[in-house]
């Protein structure tokens, strides 16, 4: 059962440092995510994607974040995005879970 | 891109030319959407401001690498070491990415010919160690990630030419201490993340230098106690992680000072009771813990030496992190209760 609690933490230690989620946050050194279900990659209006993630060409939802945030730089070969990835299933579960509820409305 | 000049499309001269046109155009939508056919080949993108190479196997690892390449990745190989002239030519150089390899060592010249490097990643590798003079022209240097390496221990020399550094990644190695000074210079330094290491103590001046270090990330050490004066030269510090380390003792002038915490993380240490007046200094914070805080999984001994973080709790309880996982573990009257239940009928 995804805890959205444990995502929010997740997110707080091991993303918050380059990405906001508000609706109106600022991009920093990786985009701000709000509005990413349901999205292409490399769309966050403002933000300047490398040319990989912006040809990435897929929706952003749970099954892409499941697969992305295993292992980023496999997934967009040529991301700038430094992260090597959360090997438990559960974290990216949180993780997404509240990435769900934090980045909509 | 428009090419319709009606003179040249009527002579055979001409239309060579337009389909030539057409020719170079795909090739450089081709080139710039990486849609290289060759699986082998790295993916090229280019754009006004250079080139962005990114190399992972199947890919052959290119001998040259065009003049103008500002980004480079090189992940996934199985390389320990890389030729010492394998920046040669690359002088604008800004990003370099070369995450999971297994390099064990670099050339003390390697880094020589990219003064204007920005970001450099070597996460997960298999380096012991770094040699003073390694960063001597890296200036630039925004961003240094080590992490998920094998340091047992540092230098500060080795850092020595960083000025500009502003996260630095030394988590998921066996440090087991560090050397006094690490920080002396790195007046810009926004994030530091030591975390996953094997750090027992920590110098008591180990945060001494920044001027607005912003986050400190220590979970998942060996920390025993949380001194008075570590946190002291860093009043503007926002997110502080002591999670998952084995702290039993916290001076009651640990925080005092932190003006902006956004977040506060203890959970998973062997904390018991915590000192009078540690938790109302925190109080006094405008922002007052915005982001959060987790006391989860300690062994408190709910009793009269908990009033203040009661009183703290009650007025926060909107803030604090996984309430059913921080309960009393004593005394035998209150074992299993929750804390904010104990701190409510306090």
């Amino acid at each position: 059962m995804a805890d959205a609690e444990a995502g929010k933490k997740i997110f707080i230690q091991k993303c918050a440092q380059c990405h906001t989620v508000e609706k109106g946050g600022k991009h920093k050194t990786g985009p701000n995510l709000w509005g990413l279900f349901g999205r292409k990659t490399g769309q966050a209006p403002g933000f300047s994607y490398t040319e990989a993630n912006k040809n990435k060409g897929i929706i952003w939802g749970e099954q892409t974040l499941m697969e992305y945030l295993e292992n980023p730089k496999k997934y967009i070969p040529g991301t700038k995005m430094i992260f090597a990835g959360l090997k438990k299933k559960s974290e990216r579960e949180d993780l997404i879970e509240y990435l769900k509820q934090a980045t909509s409305s | 891109m428009s090419s319709q000049n009606p003179e040249r499309k009527q002579s055979l001269v001409g239309w060579d030319s337009h389909l030539s046109r057409i020719f170079l155009l795909l090739l450089f939508v081709v080139s710039a959407q990486g849609l290289t056919p060759n699986p082998e080949a790295c993916l090229v993108f280019s754009s006004v401001n250079g080139s962005s190479i990114s190399c992972q196997p199947p890919a052959q690892i290119p001998h040259s690498l065009p003049a103008d390449t500002i980004f480079l990745a090189v992940e996934f190989f199985n390389l320990t070491q890389l030729p010492a002239d394998f920046l040669q030519g690359v002088p604008n150089l800004q990003e370099l990415h070369l995450s999971s390899n297994r390099l064990e060592d670099f050339s003390p010249k390697f880094l020589l010919p990219v003064p204007q490097l920005k970001v450099l990643d070597l996460t997960r590798n298999s380096l012991t160690g770094l040699f003073p003079g390694f960063f001597r022209v890296s200036a630039a240097l925004c961003t240094l990630v080590l992490k998920g390496n094998q340091l047992k221990f540092l230098e500060a020399s080795w850092l020595h030419g960083l000025k500009a550094l502003r996260h630095l990644d030394l988590s998921e190695n066996q440090l087991h201490s560090l050397p006094p000074g690490l920080l002396e210079n790195f007046t810009d330094l926004l994030t530091l993340d030591l975390s996953n290491n094997q750090l027992q103590t920590l110098p008591p001046d180990l945060l001494r230098g920044p001027l607005n270090l912003e986050r400190l990330h220590l979970e998942g050490n060996r920390l025993q106690v949380l001194g008075e004066g570590l946190l002291a030269p860093q009043p503007k510090l926002r997110y502080l992680f002591l999670n998952d380390n084995r702290l039993a003792s916290v001076a009651a002038g640990a925080f005092r000072g932190l003006q902006k915490l956004d977040m506060l993380d203890l959970s998973n240490n062997l904390l018991t009771t915590v000192p009078t007046g540690l938790w109302t200094s925190l109080g006094k914070a405008a922002r007052n813990l915005k982001d959060g805080f987790d006391i989860s999984n300690n062994p408190w001994i709910c009793d009269q030496n908990l009033a203040d973080l009661y009183r703290w709790l009650v007025a926060n309880e909107n803030k604090m992190f996984f309430r059913n996982h921080t309960r009393c573990a004593g005394p035998e009257a209150l074992k299993g209760q929750t804390l904010l239940a104990a701190a409510e009928s306090h």
